[in-house]
């Protein structure tokens, strides 16, 4: 028998009776293995604190949002976001699941081709893409989705110039009852720029309009608004179909869905006000089915969906380095893992759970990085047992942004591994050392210190 | 010049319902055993096709000697009955077209009314004629020929016998024509030889227990008449099987009785020949027709070649295409689901029910819910829609009736809300339980394969959402089931997709529909008049090979290459195979018939499918000419083919199918095995770009396309 866990003695006040309008005291859960590989044993081997992905639960969620729109809607292609998560090993799990790649940076584009996604099945977003990027993406066969009147002008000139055919959608922007309103992206819907642009696509010979795209928001809480989207593109397409006798390949309806991950400024948790991937599919395809398109006018529908599908595969683990009281008297921990590595906690309350069993009284916690900074403060009011130093903590649904928006800010972006289904754990990228930062560096002769 | 010699030859050949120049020329050999016979009915043949060629009958059939074979047996006939005089020289041409004129008669007759053979009536009509005409004359003697047999007399008796009724199909006197005709057999078909053997065995049993007191006289006259009816009725003009051989020496005992019968009415006027032949023939065949059910002892339906190739036509066209239906349905739904009851399933699908199908939606655990599944809600399934699956026009609907809370059952309106779709005459499906007011289609409107009826929910006898489909032959609510396979789909199993051709979906199973790939739909969509052109290398040998695509007068379309080689294909919405091929195996186009045997539209990494062959379409199966001996028993080797994509990486453009076509010996034949493996190449525009062709892991064929 294992000795038992001291833990530390709190003050707490005494709650006698029934139930009240607070409900019970708080109790934390805890997770000490992230699919049946030990936190412990995680952070012995790899370090603390550390990014760990779960295979198996991308693979689910993958699998799980095309059984929900596949059964809904026969045409249906994912291409995945890569600016949510662009990890290589990442990207390769939801190409192996039949994703496409969704890139809006000429470097996204690169890692793509790189990790083997032909020209044809990386959609092209963005509003910055040089010459160089469009003229690759053309000779590549690549979707592109133009962003504004200059960009269509600049593919028109090269491929007259340069004697390509180009395959292009463009992105359209709309009021779907959204507030508030995403029009920096793409061309208007409703006061007529996306017809115009539509029309200008069609006459250039050298142009080939594929595809139909807009993209929202993100983060939607309403079904609803994808069912409006969905009409307002079906409908462009078979005004295209009408004037120009031209189908429409694919409406690309972006991403947007919500993950599970909680607001700063909600009140309920995200699980019970956030709409489920069947709900943005019931709306999407009976938005869709609306237009009664024939056989072969049916669009495929491409969704680029990012965060619903990586956020709850991603997981930080991070070690506690110091206990504190705060002058008003609440208690606050700091651990390892500061907003360098966690951007989101700037709009996301996320769960965090003791990588360990803990007695049942929590107390109010805040959670500060270890950055020298006012800003590092990963959480400012958390239900928590009292932890020790050098115990772990895990904090839940990472997947998305967090391995993109990181950086090297006083500490140093660590360890990512991934669990596989098979239950062992692979290091998908190496923590940064000091000759990795320095590397880049040059020092001009006249300020060296010592000696070459 | 080829085409007389082809005409003579094939003569020969009909005779023993062979189709061999090698066994035509191997028979007329055998005539001239006796040369003034030889002579005389190729004099027969010559005449018959000259005189039928210059009247203009159809070139076709002559060259197969549909009209020269009666002309063979009149002339040696006449030799054999009668010594060979001046006048009698006159006569016989005359007569010979006079047998000509009734064989195209009676042949042609037999054909267009009963669908049968006319066999070689027109030769025994004629050659009574003759006979009687003759006895208006004194000048004719009987014949005198000489044989050698008594030369052979080590040559036990009754083998001797046996190879007399072998030669006197022909009118040959002497027993080593019958040899040579014996040898004939045993090359051209294992079961033919057999036949004979039997045939003749069985006829030296009966004829003792039957008419012992004629058994010498009549041994050699039932003996070809036996060796010929069996022929016939066991293997040329039926095909082989192990009841077609008890017909056979069943038809011995007739041919006994017949013969005894037609001795005594011809009572030494007229010989016999092969009257009880003849009779016991066409009877047989034309009262099997009337028979309820055709599945056994069928008889042929399509170009005769050797028994054993007959056998092998059928039955491979039997097990590749008789599932093969007038309506195309397809599953009923977008995705995939699972199949929770199949047919004849526990819970419901029984009785006149028991050809019914629910069908549900699973994750990956087989889960059908989310949560606890005590709502409706948690079901995958539930609002999903469900579709057409095939055209048709809405002939009920049935909506109104609350779905049930998950767990209850509404045994009143037991069927729920429910569409009917009327596909054609007697043939309709039907979806229940759907969601309350979720139907989307009223009666009157025409839908389209895939177009959503309604949605998936959990009204009338349904604990938990799901969608109960069956065919029925009428609109009636809960009418009885009627079994009907899906067109095509794809079932999951532990190796990957499989897919189905004209099956029915099994419980416990996932499927979905096949998608088409537009690649792979482009580069088998042959249209009329469409070329291609491939540089082949076989072994060292390298050539051009040009194809095009050509339709015959049945509007079947088929692919052929210049070398004259053709290979006959159809074409569905979603699936492309090969029918037959005929010509060199040794042409491009020969390797991608065997290639793309049976190819679906469509891509998965791991779908895969299989498809049989026919023996005689495959090279290295010379082990048939020893299992053949056994056709009437059993085939012994069976032939088939593994169909599967090639591992693709995403960065590769083209597409490969692969196949490994496994001949496998059973039974006694258990050591025998080969394996070829066939690829086709197909490029991201959808055009077949390379095939290679195998042997034992060893590339031996290539051919690669030329753009023209």
């Amino acid at each position: 028998m294992t000795k038992k866990r001291y833990e530390r003695p709190i003050i707490i006040k005494h709650i006698s009776g029934l139930m009240n309008k607070f409900g019970s005291n708080p109790t934390a859960s805890y997770k000490s293995d992230i699919d049946g590989v030990a936190v412990e044993k995680l952070v012995e081997k790899f370090g603390s604190p550390l990014f760990v992905i779960s295979e198996k639960q991308l693979r689910q969620n993958q699998r799980e949002a095309y059984r929900i729109f596949k059964t809904r809607y026969p045409k249906v292609q994912f291409a995945w976001s890569y600016k949510t998560n662009y990890l290589n090993a990442v990207c390769s799990v939801f190409h192996q699941e039949n994703s496409w790649a969704e890139v809006v940076s000429e470097f996204e584009y690169e890692k793509a081709r790189r990790l083997g996604i032909k020209g044809e099945h990386i959609i092209f977003n963005g509003p910055d893409k040089s010459r160089e990027a469009l003229l690759r993406a053309m000779k590549e066969k690549a979707k592109i989705h133009i962003d504004h009147f200059d960009e269509l002008y600049t593919i028109i000139e090269l491929t007259e110039a340069e004697k390509l055919k180009a395959k292009v959608a463009i992105r359209v922007n709309m009021d779907v009852g959204i507030y508030p309103m995403w029009d920096r992206f793409g061309f208007n819907f409703e006061n007529g720029e996306a017809w115009q642009a539509i029309k200008r696509i069609i006459a250039a010979k050298n142009l080939e309009l594929v595809g139909l795209h807009t993209h929202i928001g993100t983060y939607m809480m309403s079904a609803e608004a994808y069912r409006v989207a969905a009409i307002n593109l079906g409908t462009l397409a078979k005004k295209i179909k009408n004037d120009f006798d031209k189908v429409i390949e694919y409406i690309d309806l972006g991403g947007g869905f919500a993950s599970h991950n909680t607001l700063l400024g909600q009140y309920l948790p995200a699980e019970q006000v956030v709409p489920s991937i069947e709900q943005f599919a019931d709306s999407i395809s009976s938005g869709l089915f609306e237009l009664s398109f024939t056989n072969e006018e049916m669009p495929t529908l491409i969704l680029e969906t990012g965060r619903a599908l990586v956020d709850d595969a991603g997981f930080l683990i991070s070690s506690v380095i110091a206990n504190k009281r705060l002058s008003d008297g609440r208690r606050a921990v700091i651990i390892d893992a500061g907003v360098n590595l966690l951007f989101t906690s700037f709009w996301y309350k996320h769960k965090i759970s003791p990588a360990q069993p803990n007695g049942s009284y929590t107390e109010n916690t805040t959670i500060y990085g270890p950055l020298c900074m006012n800003i590092d403060c990963i959480q400012d009011s958390i239900a928590l047992p009292a932890l020790k130093v050098g115990e772990k903590i895990v904090i839940h649904y990472v997947g998305a942004y967090d391995m993109t928006q990181w950086m090297q800010f006083i500490a140093m972006r660590p360890n990512v591994v991934m669990v596989m289904e098979n239950g062992s754990v692979e290091l998908i990228r190496k923590a940064e050392n000091i000759d990795y930062l320095m590397e880049r560096e040059r020092v001009p002769e006249k300020l060296l210190l010592k000696k070459k | 010049m080829n085409f007389f010699l082809d005409s003579i030859l094939f003569s020969y050949g009909q005779i023993f319902f062979s189709n061999r120049r090698w066994f035509g020329a191997l028979a007329l050999t055998a005539t001239f055993v006796v040369p003034e016979i030889g002579s005389m009915s190729l004099l027969g043949v010559v005449i018959s096709n000259l005189t039928a060629l210059m009247l203009k009958y159809d070139r076709a059939k002559i060259r197969s000697g549909f009209y020269g074979f009666n002309g063979i047996l009149f002339g040696a006939a006449v030799i054999f009955f009668y010594k060979l005089s001046f006048p009698l020289l006159l006569l016989i041409p005359l007569f010979i077209v006079i047998t000509f004129l009734l064989a195209s008669v009676l042949e042609n007759y037999f054909a267009a009314v009963f669908n049968l053979p006319g066999l070689s009536i027109p030769f025994v009509i004629g050659l009574y004629v003759f006979m009687v005409f003759l006895t208006n004359y004194n000048f004719i003697s009987v014949s005198s020929i000489k044989t050698y047999d008594v030369y052979f007399s080590i040559v036990p008796l009754w083998l001797q016998s046996y190879f007399k009724s072998l030669a006197l199909i022909l009118f040959q006197p002497s027993f080593i024509s019958g040899v040579l005709i014996s040898i004939a057999l045993l090359f051209f078909s294992r079961t033919l030889f057999l036949l004979s053997i039997i045939a003749f065995a069985s006829n030296v049993i009966f004829l003792n227990l039957i008419l012992p007191q004629n058994s010498d006289s009549l041994l050699i006259i039932t003996g070809f008449n036996s060796i010929l009816t069996a022929f016939a009725l066991g293997g040329s003009l039926i095909i082989p099987s192990r009841k077609s051989f008890m017909l056979a020496i069943f038809s011995v005992v007739l041919v006994i009785i017949f013969t005894g019968f037609f001795y005594k009415v011809l009572h030494g006027t007229l010989p016999v020949l092969v009257l009880p032949f003849n009779f016991i023939v066409l009877f047989t065949l034309y009262s099997l027709r009337f028979r309820q059910e055709q599945s056994d002892l069928v008889a042929l339906y399509f170009t005769p070649g050797s028994p054993e190739e007959n056998y092998y036509y059928h039955h491979n066209r039997q097990k590749r295409f008789e599932r093969f239906k007038f309506y195309f349905p397809e599953l009923p739904f977008f995705g995939e689901w699972f199949v929770s009851q199949g047919y004849e399933g526990e819970h419901t699908h029984k009785e006149e029910w028991k050809y019914a199908l629910d069908f549900v939606i699973a994750d990956e655990d087989g889960k059908q819910y989310k949560e606890t599944g005590k709502e409706l809600t948690d079901y995958y399934c539930y609002t999903i829609p469900v579709t057409s699956s095939m055209d048709g026009e809405v002939v009920k609907v049935i909506d109104g009736i609350i779905d049930n809370e998950v767990g209850k059952v509404n045994l009143e309106k037991n069927w729920g809300n429910t569409v009917i779709i009327k596909h054609g005459e007697g043939f309709y499906s039907s979806f229940s339980h759907l969601k309350e007011e979720s139907i989307k289609v009223k009666v009157g409107d025409l839908v389209k394969k895939s177009d959503i009826v309604g949605l998936c929910g959990n009204s009338g006898r349904s604990p938990f959402p799901h969608i109960h489909f069956q065919f029925q032959a009428i609109d009636k609510l809960g009418d009885k089931t009627l079994q009907y396979p899906l067109a095509y789909f794809l079932q999951k199993t532990d190796l990957g997709l499989e897919l189905k051709i004209f099956d029915i979906p099994e419980e416990g199973k996932s499927i979905r529909n096949i998608e088409t790939h537009k690649s792979i739909k482009n580069a088998f969509s042959f249209s009329l008049g469409e070329k291609l052109r491939f540089k082949c290398r076989l072994k060292e040998k390298v050539f051009t090979e040009d194809w095009e695509v050509k339709v015959d007068i049945y509007n079947s379309l088929y692919l052929e290459a210049d070398s004259g080689d053709c290979a006959f294909f159809y074409q569905t919405d979603k699936l492309f195979y090969f029918i037959s091929y005929t010509g060199n195996k040794r042409s491009a186009l020969y390797y991608f018939y065997l290639a793309a045997h049976q190819t679906p539209y469509c891509y998965h990494k791991n779908i895969y499918w299989k498809d049989r062959y026919s023996i005689v379409d495959l090279t290295g199966t010379r082990i048939r000419y020893l299992s053949e001996f056994f056709l009437l028993y059993k085939n012994f080797l069976t032939t088939e083919g593994k169909f599967s994509f090639g591992e693709r990486f995403e960065d590769e453009d083209s597409f490969l199918i692969k196949n490994t076509i496994n001949i496998q010996g059973k039974g006694l034949f258990k050591g025998f095995s080969r394996l070829f493996n066939t690829e086709i190449e197909i490029n991201a525009e959808g055009t077949i770009s390379r095939i290679s062709y195998f042997e034992t892991g060893n590339k031996t064929f290539e051919a690669n396309s030329i753009n023209k």
